[in-house]
């Protein structure tokens, strides 16, 4: 995590807060598994969570989309093999 | 100063005024207190929170207080929020919910 600037460090806290917040609003009360991939200019958050019924397009995950968008460079949140998978990406800027 | 709840992530009080004033983190854990904060001062016309304390708001902290703002609005009031912190100011201008507050500074 060196390099990353204090504002990026807080948006990491803000997209890992999302990702596991939409999992537990919206997952099946199971547990939920959490990565984190720390490369050199990217930090990534992946949780997992099985699922009966899982509405990706629910209206408080618009929101939920709507913050990760505007703090991480990327994201997703679908349904894959009964389980939601949400995930999101914070790029450090490069120093030109 | 009355204690209206407390979590370990969040105390929520409220000073002589009214107000109320939140300390901690708005999230999934906190939140429940603050919905009771807030629905017990629905019909007291503008609800004020103090937020000088609060480092931290989710989309949950958010939709609570969108919620607060979407009932004030119904009873022709509103919802303000006071010394909003940078980090808090943030999520609103990144969720474009800041039309649906009166922001103010903090009182002193």
């Amino acid at each position: 995590m060196a390099g990353f600037t204090v504002d990026e460090i807080e948006d990491i806290r803000i997209a890992v807060s999302e990702v596991l917040l939409a999992l537990i609003e919206h997952g099946g009360g199971q547990s939920i598994d959490v990565e984190f991939v720390v490369e050199a200019q990217e930090f990534r958050v992946r949780g997992r969570t099985a699922v009966q019924d899982f509405d990706a397009d629910h209206p408080d995950l618009l929101l939920c989309r709507t913050v990760l968008a505007g703090v991480g460079t990327d994201h997703g949140i679908e349904l894959v093999d009964d389980h939601a998978q949400i995930w999101a990406a914070v790029t450090h800027a490069s120093i030109p | 100063m009355t204690e209206m709840g407390n979590h370990d992530s969040l105390t929520v009080d409220s000073d002589p005024a009214g107000v109320i004033v939140v300390h901690g983190d708005i999230d999934v854990a906190g939140r429940p207190i603050l919905e009771a904060a807030l629905l017990e001062r629905e019909n007291d016309g503008p609800i004020i929170i103090d937020l000088g304390d609060v480092f931290f708001v989710d989309s949950s902290g958010l939709r609570s207080l969108l919620g607060a703002s979407r009932r004030a609005k119904a009873r022709d009031s509103i919802v303000v929020l006071r010394g909003v912190r940078p980090e808090v100011l943030r999520l609103l201008e990144i969720t474009g919910t800041t039309e649906h507050f009166s922001i103010e500074p903090s009182r002193g």
